[in-house]
C-alpha cells in the first residue's frame, strides 16, 4: 500500500520519499482471523479473480498474501461511502479497525534501488470489433481462464461457461492478442510467455474436463524456447491431443442464443475452414502499466518505445540511472524463471554496493541458556486457542481446555483469545516458567504458519524448540466442520489428546551449527563464470575461478557481435581484464576438477592444474557451476563437405572479417541439431542468430537475397522487432515441416536448396552462394564433473536446477549453484543476469559465518543396522554411506529430513528425529484408543 | 477455503508420504481404524523427489496383506494433490468417507464388539497428510 | 547371500491357526537384506497375524523378536527364557534358521514363514538372481568366472547345448544362456583357448547328490 513519490541523491546514497496509504486496520493487532470480512455486508467484484467472483469491502487479496493482514477498501466500504455501518469495528475481537487511519509519509535512506513493478496483461477491450471480449461472456482472457481453472478460484476449479454453466466441449485459444501486433495495439514485441501458458492451460483444461475436450491453439509460431519447454509442447500435441493450428483468426461470429463462437480461418494451404467453439480464450500479452512508466520517468530511468525499462546487453539489470536496477517484465517480457533469476541478479548488484554496510543494522537475539529436561518426567502445558471466533465460533474451547487438563502428564491448560498475539505469547512464557512446563502443546492453527513463532516463544523460556507440538483445531476442525459444532468439539478433543500423547514422547534435539568457509569456487571461465566470480568478489568474497582451457572466455571467444550490435570481443576483453585484476579473484586455467567432497559451507575441491600438472586442494563454502555449452557440429546438409556450408557462428565471423560482398543469394536453415529426435529441445538462440546475420548481410550488401527456412520463428520478447525489420528489409522466410525439410545438393560447382513452399504448395529450388546452418547448442561434456560433484543432469546433458521456477539457479544439493548455458541454451544478456543471480544466491550462504541446520535428520542405530544398502539406495540425495565398520551413517549436514530411509529400513535401524516411530505410533494408538 | 469434509477424518503429519512406514499403516488397522489414506504431492512433484512413489508402492504392498487377512485392501488408499488444491482435498476426504461407509466397520471391530458386547458408534479414519 | 521370498500369509495362518501364542522370529542377516525376514517384516507378519486372530475373536498372543542370526547357537540362546511363553514359532529366517531353531528347541513347533530360494546376488533393489548352488567343487576358474552349474539350466560343463538360441536359454527367452555368458566373458578376457579345453567329468559327490554335507575344520575346532 506504499508508493514511491520521489528519489533524490545518487548511486550508493539515495533518499526515497514514500507515501503509505491507510489500511484502516492496524497491522500490529490484526491476526487475519477474517471476522471483519465475514461480517462486512458489502460485496464487490473481486479484481484478483478478474472480476469473476466476489469479495467483501474488508478483505485480503488472496489467502497466501504477504503480509497476511486485512485491509478496508475505502472506495467500497459502506461506512466511508454512506457514513454508517462499522460492522467490522464492532466484531473485530482485537480492536484492530481504525477508521481514522491516515496516509503516512516515509523517508528512507538507501544505497541501491531495485525496480520490480512487473506488468499488466493486455486489455483486449480495444479489439471489441474483432473479438467481442466485452459483449460475449464466452470470450475470456487467458488470466480469467486461469482463475476458472484454479482450485482457489471462483468456481473452485470446475470448468464451466459463465454464460450458461455449460461444461465446454471445444475451446479455442487465440495467440498474440496484444503482442506481435503493430496494427491494432502497437505492441510490436512478443510477450514470450503466452505460447507456454496457453499449452499449459489447454493441458489443465483437459485434465479438469470430465469428458472429451477439444483444445485448439491458433498461432503464428509456437514459441516454446525455454528449458525443456519443447518437450512439453510435444507432449501436449502428441500425447494429450491439443491441436495447434497455424492461423491468425481475424474475427468471428456469435451464434445467437447459444452464444457459441463461429470461427472461420484460412489454413496453411489457404483453404477456408469453419469451426464452432464453446469458449474462446484470448492469450493476452504482457504490458508495462502506465503507473510504472510514470514511476520510471520520476526516477529518471530511460524507457524504450514500448515502455520497458532500457537495459544494456552486457549489463542486463542496470538502468540508465546508476544505482537503480530493474528486473522482471518491467524491463522486457519474460517468464517466471527469467524473472526470478533477474530478481536475484538485481539483489547481487544492489548487494555489491551495500557490501560495506553488511550486518551494520543487525540486532542480536538474546536467548536464555537451554534447560536440560531429558531426565524430567513430562510436564505438559496445553494452550487452546479461540482464534477469535475462528475456533471458538464452532468448537467449545472451554470444554476442550477442560478435557486437556484431564489428560496424563498435563499440568497446565489454558485458553487464549489469540495465541499468536504478543500478550498471549508473553503470558505463555510466564506460565511455562511458573509451572516448570517441559513440553508444550498449542491447539490452534496450522504449524505451517505458526510453528516457528511458538518455537521462538518456548526457546525464550529456555526450552528446546523441538519440545513443541501443535494440534490444528482450526484448519482441520472448526473451519471444515462448522456445520457440526458437537462433532467438531469431539474432534478437537481427539486432536488435543493425540498431540498431548506425542508431546510426552518428544526429546530435545540439538541443531548442528556449521561454520561457513567464506570462499567460492566457480567452475567454468566463460561469460557466466566470470560474471559470477565478479558478482561474488564485488561483494567482498574470495573466489577461485577454475577454467579447463588455457584462457578465459569460453564460447564467447568465438562470437563477434550481438543482434543489438554490441561488440562481443570488446566486452570480453574488458571482462577478462576486470576478472584477472580483481584482488579477490584467483584464476586457475588448465585446471580440471578431479575430486569433490563436503557439504554446504564446507566443500573441498581437488584440482589438477596445468601445465605441470600439479594437484591443488581448495576449501570453500559454495560452488558455482558455469561449464557452458557449445555450438552443435552439424552432420546434415553437406556441412564439412562443401565450403559454402557453414554454421551461423562461422558466418558471423566471416561477415566481420570478409564482409558480404561475395554473397548474392544466401540460404539459412533453422533447427539444425535442435527439435529433432536426438535433441528434442529448442536451442533458443538460433532464430535470432539467423536474423542477426541476415540483417548484417542486408546491411553490408543490400542487393543480396536471403532466404530463411524455419519451422517456427522464435524471436521472443523484444527480439521480435528484429524479425519485423528483417522482413521489411526483404529477408524471405519459408516455413517447412520437419517431415519435409529442405534438401541440399551439390550440382557441379553449384550449391542448390530444394524446398516446398507451403503457401504456393509446390516444390521450389534456389541456387545459393552460401548456406548458413542454424546449428543448435549442445551442453559441454560434463559427465565426469557431474559424477564427481554428484549433480543431476537432463537427458541432453544440461544441469538440473532444484526447481524450474522457484529456484532456477540453485542445484538440489545445498550450496551449489548453476548459471549460463550449462543450465540451458541462452543469450549473452540472459547468461550475465543468471551468473549474477547465482552469485546472489551463493551470497546468501557466504554472508553468514555460521549455518544452523534443522535437527530433523535421520539417525542410524549401528547395533541394528544390517548394512543392507537399502537406505543408500532409497535416499533421494545419496546421503547414507556404509562406513568401514560395516554400518550405515547419515551425515546430518547433508540429510534433507524426508524420512524415506527410516520408512524403508528392513532392520528398523533408522529413526527420523522428531518423527520417530514411537512419536507417530503413539498418535495412532491414542486416536484409536477405545475403537476395539 | 474452509470446505467441509467428514469429522471422521483425523490427520497425522509426516514430512513426506515416503516417511509413512508400512508398520504404521498395519498398526492403524490392527488398532481398529476403518480406513487409512495417504495424501501426498502430485506424482513428479514430490518435494523429496520420489517419496510419494515409495508411498504408493507401500500402499500396494499393504493392500495385499490386508486382503489376505480379510480386512480388505480397499480400506487403504493413496491420493495425490497439489498443496493449494483445497477442493481436491475435500473431495478425497468425502470419497474416502463414502468408501468406508460402504465397506462398513473394520471387521476386527465387528468381531471384538461381538465378543465384548459393547456398543460403539465411532467411525475412525486415520490419514496422513503433508 | 541366501535369497528367500515371501510365503503367502494364508499359508502361514493355516500352520498356526490353532495356537494361542506364537513367536514371530526374524533374522538380521540375509533375509533382512533381501527384505523378507528382518525386524520390519517381523512387525508386518505379526501385525497381520494379530489382525487375523482378532477377527476370529481369539485372544492370541503374538510375540516379535529378531535375532542377529538364527544359524548360531549363541544367538538362538537369547530366546531360551521366553520361548516357553509361546506354543509355536514362525521363523522368517532361511531354511537353515528354521531348522536350527527347531533343533535347538526340540519340543517347540517351528514353522517356516518364507520360501528359501537360492544363493544369489542383489542386482538392484528388489531384484535378486541365482549365482551359486554350493556344488562343493568350484570350477569358476576354468569358466571365466561364470558358473555353468548355476547359470546353465542343464548344468553342462563343455559348451552350450543345442537349445541355446540368440544367447538365450531354451527354457525361457528371459534367461541368458549360461554358456553364452561364459563364452562372451572368455572372449573379453582373451582366453578363448580355455573354451577349447575339455573339462573332465565333475565329481558330484560333494554336491547335494552325495547326501547331506558337513564341514569339519580341525584347525578351528579347538
Amino acid at each position: 500500500m506504499a508508493e514511491v513519490t520521489s528519489i533524490a541523491g545518487e548511486d550508493g546514497n539515495f533518499e526515497i520519499q514514500i507515501i503509505q496509504k491507510p489500511r484502516y486496520i492496524d497491522m500490529e493487532k490484526c491476526t487475519a482471523c477474517g471476522l471483519c470480512a465475514e461480517k462486512c455486508p458489502k460485496k464487490v467484484k473481486d479484481p484478483y479473480n478478474e472480476g469473476i467472483g466476489l469479495r467483501k469491502a474488508a478483505y485480503v487479496k488472496y489467502p497466501q498474501a504477504v503480509p497476511l493482514k486485512y485491509v478496508i477498501d475505502k472506495e467500497n466500504c459502506i461506512y466511508f461511502v454512506k457514513g454508517k455501518c462499522r460492522a467490522c469495528e464492532k466484531f473485530c475481537p482485537n480492536k484492530a479497525i481504525n477508521f481514522l487511519d491516515q496516509p503516512k509519509n516515509l523517508t528512507l535512506k538507501v544505497g541501491s534501488v531495485v525496480l520490480a513493478t512487473g506488468s499488466r496483461p493486455y486489455d483486449p477491450s480495444g479489439l471489441e470489433d474483432l473479438y467481442q471480449y466485452r459483449s460475449n461472456p464466452n470470450v475470456l482472457t487467458s488470466l480469467e481462464f486461469e482463475r476458472l481453472l484454479s482450485a482457489s478460484g471462483p468456481t473452485q476449479g470446475h470448468l464451466k461457461r459463465l454464460s450458461d454453466g455449460k461444461e465446454p466441449k471445444k475451446i479455442a485459444w487465440f495467440q498474440c492478442i496484444g503482442s506481435r501486433d503493430t496494427d491494432h495495439c502497437g505492441n510490436g514485441y512478443c510477450s514470450s510467455v503466452c505460447c507456454m501458458y496457453a499449452i499449459k492451460d489447454a493441458m489443465m483444461a483437459k485434465e479438469h474436463a470430465k469428458g472429451e475436450l477439444d483444445c485448439a491453439i491458433f498461432n503464428m509460431d509456437i514459441r516454446t524456447f525455454g528449458k525443456d519447454y519443447e518437450k512439453y509442447y510435444l507432449r501436449a500435441r502428441d500425447k494429450a491431443g491439443v491441436r495447434f493450428i497455424k492461423a491468425r483468426v481475424h474475427s468471428f461470429d456469435e451464434i445467437a442464443g447459444e452464444r457459441d463462437l463461429h470461427i472461420r480461418y484460412a489454413d496453411e494451404n489457404g483453404q477456408t475452414q469453419e469451426e464452432f467453439f464453446d469458449l474462446v480464450i484470448l492469450s493476452v500479452g504482457l504490458q508495462v502499466p502506465e503507473s510504472s512508466r510514470d514511476l520510471a520517468r520520476k526516477l529518471g530511468v530511460e524507457l524504450d518505445g514500448y515502455g520497458f525499462v532500457k537495459t544494456p546487453t552486457f549489463a542486463p539489470i542496470e538502468t540508465s540511472r546508476p544505482g537503480v536496477y530493474a528486473c522482471g517484465v518491467l524491463q522486457g517480457p519474460k517468464d517466471i524463471p527469467g524473472s526470478v533469476t533477474e530478481a536475484s541478479a538485481a539483489a547481487c548488484l544492489a548487494g555489491g554496493k551495500l557490501a560495506l554496510a553488511r550486518n551494520t543494522c543487525t540486532r542480536i537475539l538474546d536467548l536464555p541458556e537451554e534447560i536440560d529436561v531429558s531426565s524430567e518426567e513430562p510436564r505438559i502445558g496445553v494452550y487452546v486457542c479461540n482464534c477469535g471466533i475462528n475456533i471458538a465460533g464452532v468448537v467449545d474451547v472451554a470444554a476442550a481446555e477442560e478435557f486437556a487438563r484431564s489428560l496424563p502428564n498435563v499440568v497446565f491448560a489454558r485458553q487464549n483469545l489469540f495465541s499468536c498475539s504478543q500478550d498471549s505469547l508473553d503470558s505463555m512464557k510466564e506460565s511455562i516458567r511458573e509451572h516448570r512446563l517441559n513440553r508444550i502443546v498449542v491447539a490452534a492453527c496450522t504449524p505451517k504458519t505458526h510453528e516457528g513463532m511458538f518455537m521462538d516463544t518456548i526457546q525464550g523460556c529456555g526450552l528446546n524448540k523441538y519440545l513443541l507440538e501443535m494440534a490444528n483445531i482450526r484448519n482441520q476442525d472448526s473451519w471444515v466442520h462448522s456445520d457440526n459444532p458437537r462433532e467438531a468439539t469431539d474432534k478437537a478433543r481427539e486432536l488435543i489428546r493425540m498431540a498431548v500423547s506425542r508431546a510426552g514422547t518428544l526429546n530435545q534435539l540439538q541443531e548442528k551449527v556449521i561454520t561457513v568457509n567464506q570462499r567460492a569456487v566457480v567452475i567454468g571461465g566463460g561469460v557466466a563464470g566470470m560474471n559470477a566470480a565478479l558478482g561474488l568478489a564485488d561483494q567482498g568474497y574470495e573466489v577461485v575461478l577454475v577454467e579447463k582451457e588455457k584462457q578465459l572466455g569460453g564460447m564467447a571467444d568465438r562470437l563477434t557481435f550481438t543482434i543489438e550490435g554490441d561488440d562481443v570481443q570488446a566486452y570480453l576483453k574488458g571482462l577478462v581484464e576486470r576478472v584477472t585484476t580483481h584482488p579477490l579473484i584467483q584464476v586457475l586455467t588448465q585446471a580440471l576438477v578431479v575430486g569433490f567432497t563436503g557439504f554446504q559451507g564446507n566443500f573441498t575441491t581437488e584440482l589438477l592444474v596445468g601445465p605441470g600438472p600439479y594437484q591443488r586442494k581448495i576449501n570453500h563454502g559454495v560452488t558455482l557451476i558455469a561449464t557452458g555449452a557449445s555450438e552443435y557440429q552439424p552432420r546434415e546438409y553437406l556441412y564439412g563437405q562443401n565450403e559454402k556450408v557453414m554454421t551461423q557462428v562461422d558466418l558471423a565471423r566471416h561477415l566481420k572479417e570478409k564482409g558480404a560482398q561475395d554473397f548474392n543469394q544466401v540460404a539459412m536453415i533453422q533447427c539444425v541439431g535442435s527439435r529433432n529426435e536426438e535433441n528434442p529441445n529448442c536451442s533458443r538462440i538460433c532464430c535470432q542468430n539467423a536474423i542477426k546475420n541476415a540483417l548484417k548481410i542486408k546491411n553490408l550488401n543490400p542487393e543480396a537475397e536471403v532466404f530463411i527456412f524455419y519451422r517456427d520463428i522464435r524471436t521472443y520478447g523484444l527480439l521480435e522487432t528484429y524479425y519485423k525489420e528483417a522482413r521489411e528489409k526483404g529477408v524471405v522466410f519459408f516455413r517447412f515441416d520437419p517431415e519435409r525439410p529442405p534438401q541440399v545438393e551439390q550440382v557441379g560447382e553449384d550449391l542448390v536448396v530444394n524446398f516446398r513452399d507451403p503457401i504456393l504448395d509446390r516444390n521450389m529450388q534456389v541456387k545459393v552462394d552460401l548456406l548458413a546452418l542454424s546449428a543448435g547448442m549442445v551442453a559441454n561434456d560434463t559427465e565426469e564433473l557431474a559424477s564427481i560433484v554428484k549433480l543431476a543432469r537432463t537427458a541432453e546433458g544440461y544441469f538440473m536446477e532444484a526447481h524450474v521456477k522457484l529456484r532456477p539457479v540453485d542445484m538440489a544439493t545445498e550450496g551449489i549453484f548453476i548459471c549460463g548455458s550449462a543450465h540451458s541454451p541462452k543469450l549473452m544478456n540472459e547468461t550475465i543476469a543468471q551468473a549474477q543471480a547465482a552469485a546472489s544466491r551463493a551470497t546468501t550462504f557466504l554472508s553468514r559465518k555460521e549455518l544452523t541446520l534443522s535437527a530433523v535428520t535421520a539417525q542410524v542405530n549401528a547395533d541394528l543396522c544390517a548394512a543392507c544398502l537399502i537406505c543408500v539406495r532409497s535416499c533421494p540425495y545419496g546421503v547414507p554411506k556404509i562406513n568401514t565398520d560395516g554400518f550405515s551413517v547419515i551425515d546430518e549436514a547433508l540429510c534433507h529430513g524426508c524420512g524415506i530411509c527410516a520408512a524403508e529400513c528392513p532392520a528398523k535401524a533408522i529413526e527420523l528425529n522428531w518423527y520417530e516411530d514411537d512419536q507417530l505410533l503413539c498418535k495412532i494408538d491414542t486416536l484409536l484408543e477405545g475403537a476395539l | 477455503m474452509r470446505l467441509g469434509y467428514p469429522t471422521s477424518i483425523k490427520i497425522i503429519r509426516v514430512p513426506c508420504t515416503g516417511k509413512v512406514d508400512a508398520l504404521h499403516i498395519m498398526r492403524s488397522f490392527e488398532k481398529g481404524a476403518d480406513g487409512v489414506y495417504l495424501v501426498g504431492c502430485r506424482e513428479g512433484d514430490c518435494h523429496f523427489e520420489r517419496g510419494n512413489f515409495r508411498a504408493k508402492a507401500r500402499v500396494e504392498q499393504i493392500r495385499k496383506i490386508l486382503d489376505a487377512v480379510g480386512i480388505g485392501g480397499h480400506r487403504l488408499q493413496m491420493y495425490n494433490l497439489s498443496s493449494s488444491d483445497g477442493p481436491m482435498f475435500a473431495r478425497f476426504a468425502e470419497e474416502m468417507h463414502a468408501r468406508i461407509l460402504e465397506a462398513g466397520p473394520n471387521p476386527i471391530r465387528g468381531a471384538v464388539i461381538k465378543q465384548k458386547k459393547v456398543q460403539t458408534d465411532q467411525n475412525q479414519i486415520a490419514g496422513a497428510a503433508l | 547371500m541366501i535369497v528367500a521370498d515371501k510365503k503367502p500369509i494364508e499359508e502361514i495362518i493355516d500352520y498356526v491357526k490353532d495356537y494361542q501364542s506364537i513367536l514371530v522370529l526374524g533374522c538380521n542377516e540375509c533375509v533382512t537384506v533381501c527384505e523378507v525376514g528382518g525386524k520390519k517384516e517381523v512387525g508386518l507378519l505379526a501385525s497381520a497375524l494379530r489382525m487375523h486372530f482378532l477377527q476370529q475373536g481369539g485372544e492370541v498372543n503374538i510375540g516379535e523378536r529378531t535375532l542377529e542370526r538364527q544359524c548360531d547357537h549363541e544367538y538362538l540362546e537369547e530366546i531360551r527364557d521366553n520361548i516357553d511363553h509361546y506354543e509355536a514359532v514362525v521363523s522368517i529366517a532361511c531354511g537353515v534358521g528354521v531348522q536350527f531353531t527347531a533343533e535347538k528347541y526340540q519340543t517347540k513347533p517351528v514353522y517356516p514363514g518364507v520360501n528359501t530360494l537360492f544363493m544369489g546376488a542383489n542386482e538392484a533393489r528388489g531384484v535378486w538372481s541365482e549365482r551359486c548352488q554350493g556344488c562343493g567343487q568350484c570350477i569358476l576358474a576354468i569358466s571365466g568366472g561364470i558358473c555353468p552349474v548355476s547359470r546353465c539350466a542343464k548344468r553342462i560343463l563343455n559348451g552350450p547345448c543345442g537349445g541355446s538360441t540368440a544367447g538365450k536359454c531354451e527354457i525361457s527367452k528371459d534367461i541368458p544362456c549360461g554358456w553364452q555368458l561364459i563364452i562372451d566373458r572368455l572372449k573379453a578376457l582373451g582366453r578363448m583357448d580355455d573354451y577349447e579345453k575339455i573339462n573332465p567329468i565333475k565329481n558330484w559327490s560333494t554336491e547335494r547328490a552325495g547326501g547331506p554335507r558337513k564341514v569339519i575344520r580341525e584347525d578351528l575346532k579347538l
